[in-house]
């Protein structure tokens, strides 16, 4: 019997690769999609948002929307999940233009701190001398 | 159509398939960027038990809260407004008398409906919801034990946009 092939459709299914499975099975606490499923700003997933995990807590998110949140101020670099200073795994992205970005804001966010620690610190020596 | 749509979607399906108590969507957009609801308030110092609060979904959500805020209103005839769980029967007989929305009376609650909430500004994250919302203010207001308008109401209200902004509040008293 001779079979001719008239027409093909190839189909394919992706997953992000990483070593903990349960990462992928959770949702994106900002846009509550699934890490597998691409950010509201994305039509394709790929390296351009990458996840992004948690290294001072364990919360993850899309690269594009944990971007958004930081970019307000009023995050002042807090996990959106835990409030806990957001620090994020830099073993596992390779350096793109919008990890640099999230880098900056990170960096932006600990430098208000620390200045915000300093101005208290100086109202408290004023309030020192004051007293004395 | 927002750029979060399947996030709203989620919020919306969950309050429609897990309703919070005394709480109930009275109506909203296709878009789902715009609610209204209904609050039943179980605090016995409040003469009026149902309050309607509207719910804007900026285009920044949720790296954004909502913006919300109470409004007046009539009331739809034939609506008992019997949302109560059978823990919280309500009293039928005042219920039918009623028939507008008023503005609750609270501490944090201006006369225009605008709410002083540290959730629908600076403490808001993406992690909180519509759902966190309606929770806290219906706590707020069930909570409350001091019948009074904010100090500057009189002031606020001549100046006050449509909905509060952001930086437009003095936090005044964090123990109410």
């Amino acid at each position: 019997m001779k079979v001719e092939i008239v027409d093909w459709q190839a189909v394919a299914s992706w997953h992000w690769d990483l070593k903990d499975d349960s990462i992928t099975d959770e949702l994106c606490g900002i846009c509550r999609v699934a890490f597998d499923g691409t950010c509201p700003n994305c039509k394709y997933p790929g390296n351009e948002c990458p996840l992004i995990l948690g290294a001072g807590c364990q919360h993850n998110f899309h690269l594009h929307c944990i971007l958004q949140w930081l970019e307000q101020d009023t995050s002042k670099g807090l996990c959106p999940m835990c409030r806990q200073v957001f620090e994020f795994r830099k073993d596992f992205n390779t350096v793109t233009k919008d990890i640099n970005s999230l880098l900056m804001l990170i960096d932006g966010h600990k430098s208000m701190r620390d200045r915000e620690v300093d101005e208290e610190f100086d109202s408290f020596d004023d309030d020192l001398r004051m007293n004395d | 159509m927002h750029p979060f749509h399947k996030r709203l979607l989620k919020e919306f399906k969950s309050l429609n398939k897990n309703p919070l108590p005394s709480i109930k969507i009275l109506s909203n957009n296709e878009n789902l960027t715009n609610f209204d609801f209904e609050i039943e308030i179980t605090n016995g110092l409040y003469d009026d038990k149902l309050y309607k609060l509207v719910v804007v979904i900026t285009k920044e959500y949720p790296v954004s809260p909502p913006k919300a805020k109470f409004v007046v209103g009539t009331r739809e005839a034939g609506e008992s407004g019997s949302t109560g769980t059978s823990e919280n029967p309500i009293d039928v007989s005042s219920d039918t008398m009623q028939s507008s929305y008023k503005i609750p009376i609270h501490p944090h609650i201006y006369s225009n409906g605008h709410i002083c909430l540290n959730l629908l500004g600076d403490d808001w994250t993406p992690a909180c919801t519509i759902e966190s919302i309606l929770i806290s203010l219906q706590s707020m207001i069930n909570n409350n034990t001091d019948m009074t308008r904010p100090p500057d109401d009189n002031r606020y209200i001549k100046y006050a946009g449509e909905f509060a902004s952001k930086d437009g509040f003095v936090y005044h008293d964090d123990s109410v």
